[in-house]
């Protein structure tokens, strides 16, 4: 099945499936699993046609989801309402929600090459070493070094 | 995913960045006087912004003019502390 152009293998459990997404791992792809409300242990393709929809609809704008109503948690003493009646509304504060700040695929791909940019345009040495196809965190460059000297560009697309 | 771990460095919230208070900053920024430092680790503050620093590179001072995009990179970033390898030929042979 292909969600936003990116194919999630049938077989595959919905929580490991989704770290084929560029910028989901597996603690990310939990989350998005709870909140969109599909089981931990469902597989992609027992996905219904809903769950796919709600799925594709948070990726392809985490920021503009709607935000999850929060409640308060019980207290030792809490005594519920009698049955029939209508529970109480109570202020709760809005914790930070941080799916709702995740980037993905091309957006994720455009933050990191604007960032590195940025060191570019400053001159630092973080990126005087992008532009040197060189390690940026002090590794040694005697031998090895071949991920940097693949991956290190100022203009870096994976 | 975690803004604030990107723009503190690490650093717990409530110590702030770390910097060196330099002393008559004001008088520097008026008559373009570098500031001589060796204080590499020092957090570009926004009231250095058009401040000339002569950073200590751990041989002699580089110079370093802050701009804007500066802000909270620290001093040291901006002074390379290694040399270029040139080869050289050797000579008597």
């Amino acid at each position: 099945m292909h969600v936003l152009g990116v194919l999630l293998p049938e077989n595959q459990l919905v929580k490991h499936a989704l770290t084929h997404f560029y910028g989901v791992g597996k603690t990310t792809a939990l989350r998005l699993c709870a909140r969109v409300q599909i089981h931990e242990r469902c597989r992609v393709r027992n996905l219904n046609q809903s769950q796919v929809t709600a799925l594709t609809a948070f990726l392809s704008s985490p920021a503009n989801s709607p935000p999850v109503a929060p409640h308060a948690l019980a207290a030792p003493n809490y005594i519920p309402p009698a049955l029939g009646q209508p529970l109480p509304e109570t202020e709760v504060p809005t914790p930070p929600d941080r799916l709702r700040e995740i980037k993905i695929e091309s957006d994720l791909r455009r933050q990191m090459r604007e960032n590195i940019a940025h060191q570019r345009m400053i001159g630092s040495y973080v990126g005087r070493r992008h532009a040197m196809h060189l390690p940026v965190r002090g590794q040694n460059t005697q031998s090895n070094a071949r991920t940097a000297r693949k991956l290190n560009r100022v203009e870096r697309y994976n | 995913m975690w803004p604030t771990a990107v723009v503190q460095g690490g650093r717990s919230a409530w110590k702030g960045p770390f910097f060196v208070a330099f002393p008559n900053l004001k008088h520097a920024l008026e008559n373009n006087i570098a500031i001589k430092t060796q204080a590499r680790s020092c957090t570009i503050l926004p009231n250095f912004i058009g401040l000339r620093f002569m950073v200590h590179n751990g041989k002699d001072y580089v110079p370093v003019t802050v701009t804007q995009d500066m802000v909270g990179h620290k001093l040291g970033e901006f002074a390379i502390t290694r040399k270029r390898f040139t080869y050289k030929a050797t000579k008597n042979k």
